[in-house]
């Protein structure tokens, strides 16, 4: 019976103690740890290079090469990597970023890129518009799974005549295209080609042109870029920028709280409440909140009675008091919206107005369209059937705080509301694909470019695309068509703008509110620009800085 | 059970503790319509988050939702939920243990090589994956818990059994002539119901418990119906701030949990001959 | 006893086919597929891209194909590549034609959980078994009582909500712990002492918190093996012979005390292999629970079955283990067998 001979009695004497000792050496190392002192972050330092910056994401991006990941984490590191032909600037209109300029034919049909010069790979081989030509190519194979690939797949020819202009011609004119060169990251041809885009280990190990380049991938743990020094765009200031794996939002904001993270995005009560209440977080805190290019709505199914009736969709809207939901649930940090696209943009409609709350209208409304409530039990029917739906919604806090908002607002006109809330996969696939809903709850987040002929053209409803709602309404129809083949900008918004207005005439959806983005930055981190661009808080993050001063507790710069 | 064994349960002073848990935590659920000051589902942008005051004893949560109100109805959706796990739990088990205790043989191998499959899939693993797919719901929610715990009943009515077959009352109804299901049910059952009691008791506070890291996963039970698991969820996002919002779930949890299994540990103690002899 | 291995070994099979039968059809009831993603939900995306990745990953083909391709590629020990994670291989690595090594999901993922859960377990063991002799010793006595309420109290507390209390306490009121993660991040630049230290802090919530939570179990169960063990007749004899409580309590009783402890640590593998997806969310950890949760929510069939399948032949292998060294240990259960 060696085998339990561990258990004897001078062993477990030895082994207790030899624990407690342990313990108490690991509570003791961890005590002689330099305590964070009260630092003053309020001075304000000239720009200096160097320090590293650390923030946190809840999962690990797939890989990095974007075209071929997708999901949101991957976005976030590829963007400080790769370049694009065009970007935004912070007024959110369109500039070159690879492209020194750019020119659209007479036809409207082709577009001519030209490349700045001297543009270098960070391994210091030059950036052409091959590379340019080779991502095109790639981004359209049959054999890559890209998700974003519809938008290139229209453009009939492109070409590289020269190592500085790239050209594609588009069958007919594509008013979205200069929008999908500004999303669309160039890849090196050099390191690329021949390889299986899908199995590559450039996707986890990728050379770009962009500010920072990958420094080192700790699975699970972290990454870390570094500044790339041949950047197109010239370099950054901050050294490093390392993004830590941190999958509980809770464990996130205690490392902020402690220190250990400089930067997070916050939920409306962390943002009004819990800092501003806190003096010492508000003394090393900057907030910022910006206006994010996506809203909440609610969406009926129109294939559905009686929400193919215009006055019951009208008569809910109506009902729906959104100031109250963007108290509750966005702690009025929140606007109420009229038309979806972002406020205070160009393609928004200055005009239009939200449906104001009205329940004596709502039921006027509901009243016209046949429903009474016959039996007195205080739920409407129509033809013996009492009003009552569902609302499904995915397991999104805000998402199901405005459903129990609007349950009770629908209830005080006779409308009886379930509310069902289901993890992505499972609503996607069970509700939204299959179009067995009533209402639901979701959200748009949008690109930059006006269109949504995706959303709301009426050839877009099979399962899997994004008319799930059924909208039918052929002038819209008309003007969508219309918009992407306008290249005038001017004419494009007038468009856009007759497009909003009839879609909120028509009420397939109720806009329920903007929320605003909110982050808190560290005030070690310096140069963030305050008020924040349209283009949001980390638009211009390679002019941040952290000053030599307030770079102890950091990672040691080897 | 007898008075007796009751009597000697409320003798040692931890299981009597549980036992007064257990019941006024029960009595508050069911008298929730009766006690709740709010209806524990209006809510009221104006007061949201409020510290604990006179108006709302357990504060506010984020949308201003009375929060002593909604731990009441709370508990009661926590309690359905280890109740009817527990139920379906220990119906499967007692079937099946029986089934296999009383039969034997290759009955017996089917059975236990079930529970050997059950077991080797990392349990928490196999309930993830089905309420992922059936979408959580409460009453999902309790049926998966009760389809994946039952295999220690299983295992405990079968040895009860086993050791029951072979006594004499068993075999003289066995001579005599009487009917497997008669012989099971009015011989075998009574007298292994003891332990069956005490599994299930400390398997509600198992259920409860699951409940609650489900929540945390966010598959537990959805909102607005308020659950302990899923107001903790909620708070803990504001730990540091709205303590309120995880204090009170969380020690509703701590004492229920606590409460059965001090409960549970006090019957089978009260069941043990060795008690008898001290 | 080789016979009643071989036996026992070939048992595996029929029941690891029916996990993986099980395992199979209920992932592929459940609703939606690797595309439909929250990032997928996106207008910039279409549809035809979607249905092109679902051909290439079979996923157009009737259930039981995919088993059938599933089960064939199976048997030759390929779990095949993650749908999600960048075509990551399941279980061990690859290198491709350049020499680059991919680590495979399980390969990553295991060891980390392996580690946290023994260290875990062996804290409970250290505990638990002198807490178990002292309430058996001090039966019905305050002693006794205090241990369990103490144990019980530790069972009961919702875990993550004691782990987000402590992190808070441990880690931002006080200095003292590491929050979350596994690494500083300037592990690379420390010395192997510093590594040490500084792994050693990044554990200890993570380990101690689990141990507290299963200590009471596995002391009770000392306890009750305890007490049975006590009122027997050797021990009674070894008492008459003279020898002191202190000698009779740990040589005689606990050696058989402890023998069912054998088989308890080998039900307990499952946890083991599988991790906690609570605390490995919490404490940002990447570990085998973590890696399982987000393939069942992204619909990554390849890394649930791996998972599942692996974890099973695993804990089915550690119940092997488990019960050859109870009949090892057990005089009269290797008679047993040997004669069986």
């Amino acid at each position: 019976m060696t085998t339990l001979s561990l258990l004897n009695t001078p062993s477990i004497k030895k082994t207790l103690p030899l624990i407690g000792l342990l313990l108490a050496s690991l509570l003791l190392t961890a005590c002689s740890n330099p305590q964070n002192e009260a630092v003053d972050y309020s001075q304000q330092f000239p720009v200096a290079d160097g320090g590293t910056m650390v923030d946190a994401m809840i999962g690990e991006p797939t890989g990095l090469i974007f075209m071929v990941s997708g999901d949101s984490a991957s976005s976030a590191i590829t963007a400080k990597i790769f370049n694009s032909l065009l970007t935004y600037n912070g007024d959110l209109d369109l500039k070159g970023e690879l492209a020194e300029n750019w020119s659209i034919s007479q036809d409207q049909k082709t577009i001519t890129f030209t490349l700045k010069k001297n543009l270098k790979w960070a391994d210091g081989k030059p950036l052409t518009s091959h590379d340019v030509l080779f991502t095109w190519q790639l981004i359209t194979n049959e054999a890559t799974r890209s998700p974003y690939a519809s938008d290139f797949q229209l453009v009939k020819k492109a070409e590289a005549p020269t190592p500085l202009t790239f050209t594609v011609t588009y069958a007919q004119a594509y008013a979205p295209a200069l929008d999908s060169w500004a999303s669309l990251q160039i890849l090196p041809e050099h390191l690329l080609k021949g390889q299986d885009i899908h199995t590559t280990v450039f996707a986890r190990k990728p050379i770009g042109s962009h500010h920072y380049q990958l420094d080192d991938w700790q699975q699970g743990e972290h990454i870390k870029l570094s500044r790339n020094p041949l950047a197109v765009l010239g370099p950054a200031h901050i050294e490093h920028l390392v993004t830590r794996i941190i999958p509980d939002k809770s464990a996130q904001f205690l490392e902020l709280m402690a220190g250990h993270i400089d930067s997070m995005g916050l939920d409306p009560i962390k943002y009004s409440r819990v800092i501003p209440a806190r003096p010492a977080l508000k003394k090393k805190l900057n907030l910022y909140k910006e206006l994010g290019n996506s809203y909440t709505y609610l969406g009926f199914n129109l294939k559905r009675k009686p929400f193919d009736d215009v006055r019951v969709r009208k008569a809910i809207n109506y009902a729906i008091d959104k100031q109250e939901i963007i108290d509750g649930v966005y702690l009025g940090l929140g606007i109420n919206i009229a038309s979806p696209y972002k406020p205070g943009t160009r393609w928004s409609n200055p005009t239009l107005t939200p449906y104001a709350y009205n329940p004596e209208k709502a039921r006027s409304l509901l009243k016209e369209a046949g429903f009474s409530d016959s039996d007195g039990d205080g739920v409407l029917e129509l033809n013996g059937k009492p009003f009552a739906f569902e609302i499904v919604t995915n397991q999104n806090k805000e998402r199901e705080k405005s459903a129990v908002i609007i349950q009770r607002r629908l209830k005080e006109i006779g409308i009886e509301v379930r509310i069902r809330a289901i993890e992505w996969a499972s609503f996607i696939s069970r509700f939204i694909n299959t179009g067995d809903f009533d209402v639901v709850i979701l959200g748009w987040g949008l690109g930059l470019d006006p269109d949504q002929y995706n959303i709301w053209h009426s050839s877009q409803q099979a399962p899997g695309q994004f008319n799930f709602v059924g909208y039918h309404n052929p002038k819209v129809d008309e003007l969508l068509e219309k918009g992407r083949t306008e290249m005038n900008p001017d004419r494009r918004m007038a468009i856009y703008h007759d497009f909003a207005k009839e879609l909120l005439e028509d009420s397939p959806i109720v806009y329920l509110s903007a929320g605003y983005g909110l982050t808190a930055i560290h005030k070690r981190i310096q140069g963030v620009a305050d008020p924040v661009p349209a283009a949001g808080v980390g638009y211009d993050s390679h002019r941040w800085y952290i000053p030599q001063r307030y770079r102890q507790n950091q990672i040691s710069e080897h | 059970m007898n008075s007796n064994l009751f009597n000697k349960v409320l003798e040692n002073p931890l299981s009597k503790a549980g036992f007064v848990i257990i019941v006024s935590i029960f009595l508050l659920a069911m008298l929730a319509p009766l006690i709740a000051p709010y209806d524990p589902n209006d809510f009221d942008v104006k007061s949201i988050l409020l510290a604990p005051s006179w108006q709302h004893w357990m504060g506010t949560d984020g949308l201003g939702r009375d929060v002593f109100s909604r731990m009441l109805y709370g508990g009661r959706v926590s309690l359905l939920v280890g109740f009817v796990a527990v139920g379906i739990s220990t119906a499967i088990g007692i079937i099946l243990g029986a089934l296999a205790g009383y039969y034997r043989g290759w009955v017996d191998t089917v059975i236990m090589r079930l529970v050997d499959v059950m077991l080797s899939i990392p349990s928490f693993f196999l309930i993830l994956a089905v309420i992922a797919f059936l979408t959580p719901s409460i009453i999902n929610i309790m049926v998966v818990i009760g389809l994946t715990s039952w295999m220690s009943v299983t295992r405990l009515v079968r040895a009860e059994f086993l050791s029951l077959n072979d006594r004499e009352f068993i075999m003289a109804s066995r001579t005599l002539g009487a009917k497997d299901a008669r012989i099971i049910f009015s011989h075998l059952l009574p007298n292994s119901l003891t332990p069956i009691i005490v599994s299930a008791v400390l398997g509600v506070a198992g259920a409860v418990l699951m409940e609650s890291g489900l929540s945390f996963l966010g598959l537990g039970v959805q909102p607005p119906h308020a659950s302990w698991g899923n107001i903790l969820t909620d708070g803990k996002e504001y730990i540091q701030f709205a303590w309120w919002l995880s204090l009170f779930p969380g020690m509703a949890i701590l004492i229920t949990v606590l409460g059965y299994n001090l409960l549970g540990e006090g019957l089978r103690d009260a069941l043990d001959p060795r008690s008898e002899a001290k | 006893m080789l016979k009643y291995l071989i036996k026992r070994i070939l048992w595996m099979v029929p029941i690891l086919i029916g996990i993986s039968l099980i395992s199979f059809f209920i992932m592929h009831l459940a609703p939606g597929d690797i595309t439909s993603n929250e990032a997928a939900f996106n207008p910039e995306t279409s549809e035809e891209s979607r249905q092109k990745l679902r051909e290439l990953y079979n996923l157009d083909k009737p259930v039981i194909v995919q088993y059938g391709l599933w089960l064939k590629r199976m048997v030759k020990l390929d779990f095949g590549h993650s749908f999600k994670s960048h075509q990551k291989p399941v279980f061990l690595g690859t290198t491709d034609k350049d020499g680059n090594y991919t680590k495979g999901l399980i390969e990553q993922a295991l060891p980390i959980t392996l580690m946290i859960n023994l260290l875990g377990l062996a804290i409970t063991l250290l505990l638990a078994i002198p807490l178990g002799v002292l309430s058996a010793r001090k039966y019905q006595q305050w002693q006794d009582k205090s241990i369990t309420l103490f144990n019980f109290i530790g069972f009961s507390i919702p875990g993550f909500w004691l782990s987000l209390l402590l992190m808070y306490w441990l880690g931002v009121v006080n200095d003292w712990l590491p929050i979350s993660g596994l690494h500083n991040l300037n592990y690379e630049h420390l010395d192997t002492w510093g590594k040490i230290k500084d792994t050693a802090s990044h554990l200890v919530l993570p380990v101690l918190i689990p141990s507290i939570t299963g200590l009471a179990s596995i002391t009770l169960f000392v306890k009750n093996g305890m007490l049975d063990v006590l009122h027997q007749d050797y021990i009674t004899t070894a008492r008459a012979k003279g020898l002191t409580e202190h000698k009779v309590v740990y040589t005689h009783a606990l050696r058989n005390a402890l023998l069912p402890l054998i088989t308890i640590i080998g039900l307990s593998i499952p946890g083991l292999i599988g991790g906690s997806v609570i605390s490995e969310t919490i404490f940002a950890i990447d570990g085998m629970g973590k890696l399982f949760f987000d393939a069942v929510t992204s619909r990554d069939f390849p890394v649930v079955m791996g998972i599942l399948t692996i974890g099973s032949a695993l804990t089915l292998l550690g119940n092997l283990i488990a019960d050859i060294a109870y009949a090892w240990a057990d005089p009269r259960v290797r008679r047993g067998v040997a004669r069986g």
